[in-house]
């Protein structure tokens, strides 16, 4: 009796893998050259002197341009930036509005930075990465990473 | 008293704007992002060429700070931040990130303490000074390969591609190569039996060059082709053909990387191919020349 009921276990167990495991789209290095390079044409045009990071789900580093003459800090607040749009999925501008209107503990929010210009990358409603722009004015920043998240509207089956 | 000591006070100053550029600055060459960008193509390209597993690849700029970095499909996330670091080591120290992991595997232990002071000291081999014209101008670093060992050796076709262009003489990112020219008696004797006009060198290693020339004959059909690189554009010069395109190969075999071959294919498109014709096969697209009437000469330009 105990046998059997330890095989039901088993086979209830090995029926229900799948429902152990969810669908999830992840973002290609492809997938984030073509957002940068919107990123990028973008930049020029403005003659705003940037970095580009693009992370993954997990806030991990994708892709990274740093164009000519941009000031060298500025590698890593982009980083930061796409790393808290990503892991928060949602826009870093979130947080600095936060601190801004006087919720000043959003500083203390592990792994992110209240700093405008990280835009979470969103296919069929969820968020695969981010992109973190740096090096201009927040404003400006943000709406060069708004352009590059928006070429995932594009990445549909 | 007060003017003299103003007057002598500007007299300084007169004299230090007055010293010479030359004697207070250097000039110096710097990495552009197109630049950068290059070093990773041609390492991406080595890496899908060897078949490494992974890579992420990052240029740094001659101060170790990231220029550019690429992270391939699948390669562990970590191996970002690790990339960086052998750059940023390579650059910052002008070496081979390789010396020193081998003088700490070699006793040297307390060389480790250097990652107290230097933001991401990485002394794991993968990073190689990036150099233009005998000076360093930056660095490369890889990690996510199959090992540590073709971590450098990717790294170091990186670092190749920019000597290449310093030797051609190249300052704004573009790589000449000569001219090519094959004369029509050997253009005429390659075509008798088929033979590779421009193939794959050192070049196309170096992503200097994106294209093969093929001088192609057949005497009886081929089989089903699949190349996952190279989008074929043949020109048919003599004979003719039947030529099957897409549908699914069966029984497909591996050959070499990114080359496969299957005895037939379900489904497919037919055409008859005749001189004059030309006809685009995009890579990944299965192609056959299932019947062939002798002797099928065609001019193959292979894209990569």
């Amino acid at each position: 009796m105990r046998i059997i009921l330890t095989i039901a276990v088993l086979m209830a167990m090995a029926g229900s893998a799948q429902a152990q495991l969810i669908e999830k789209t992840a973002l290609t290095l492809e997938g984030a050259k073509k957002i940068a390079a919107v990123a990028e044409t973008k930049a020029r045009a403005e003659g705003a002197r940037v970095v580009i990071a693009v992370v993954d789900e997990g806030g991990s580093l994708l892709l990274l341009e740093r164009l000519d003459d941009t000031q060298v800090a500025s590698v890593n607040v982009g980083i930061d930036k796409a790393r808290t749009a990503a892991i928060y999925r949602r826009p870093s501008k979130v947080f600095e509005d936060q601190v801004k209107n006087g919720r000043v503990s959003a500083l203390a929010l592990n792994g992110a930075v209240a700093l405008q210009g990280g835009v979470p990358i969103v296919v069929e409603g969820k968020v695969i990465g981010a992109i973190g722009i740096s090096g201009e004015t927040p404003g400006q920043d943000e709406d060069i990473a708004i352009a590059g998240a928006a070429v995932a509207a594009s990445f549909t089956k | 008293m007060r003017n003299v000591a103003a007057i002598a006070a500007g007299v300084v100053i007169a004299l230090l704007a007055s010293t010479g550029y030359a004697e207070s600055v250097s000039d110096k060459r710097g990495l552009t992002l197109e630049g950068a960008k290059r070093v990773l193509a041609a390492t991406v390209a080595e890496a899908k060429r060897v078949n490494a597993p992974g890579g992420s690849i990052a240029v740094v700029d001659d101060g170790g700070n990231l220029l550019a970095l690429e992270r391939l499909d699948q390669t562990f996330a970590a191996s970002a931040n690790i990339s960086i670091g052998k750059a940023r080591t390579a650059a910052l120290f002008k070496k081979p990130t390789k010396l020193f992991e081998d003088a700490i595997k070699g006793g040297r232990t307390p060389m480790i303490a250097l990652s107290g002071d230097l933001q991401n000291f990485t002394p794991l081999q993968g990073g190689i000074p990036l150099e233009w014209e005998g000076k360093v101008v930056g660095a490369i670093g890889v990690s996510g390969a199959a090992s540590a060992q073709q971590d450098e050796e990717l790294a170091i076709v990186g670092a190749k591609l920019l000597d290449n262009m310093a030797l051609a003489g190249m300052t704004n990112g573009h790589v000449s190569l000569p001219v090519t020219y094959i004369e029509s008696q050997k253009v005429a004797a390659s075509f008798t039996k088929g033979a590779v006009l421009v193939g794959e060198d050192e070049n196309m290693m170096h992503a200097a060059r994106n294209y093969m020339v093929h001088a192609s004959h057949r005497d009886k059909p081929g089989v089903v082709e699949v190349h996952e690189l190279d989008t074929d554009i043949v020109y048919v010069l003599k004979g003719s053909a039947q030529l099957i395109t897409g549908g699914t190969p069966v029984g497909t075999k591996t050959i070499a990387p990114h080359e496969f071959r299957a005895p037939t294919v379900n489904g497919g498109e037919t055409r008859n191919l005749v001189p004059g014709d030309v006809v685009i096969i995009p890579n990944g697209v299965p192609h056959w020349f299932k019947e062939v009437e002798a002797p099928f000469d065609y001019y193959v330009v292979k894209v990569r």
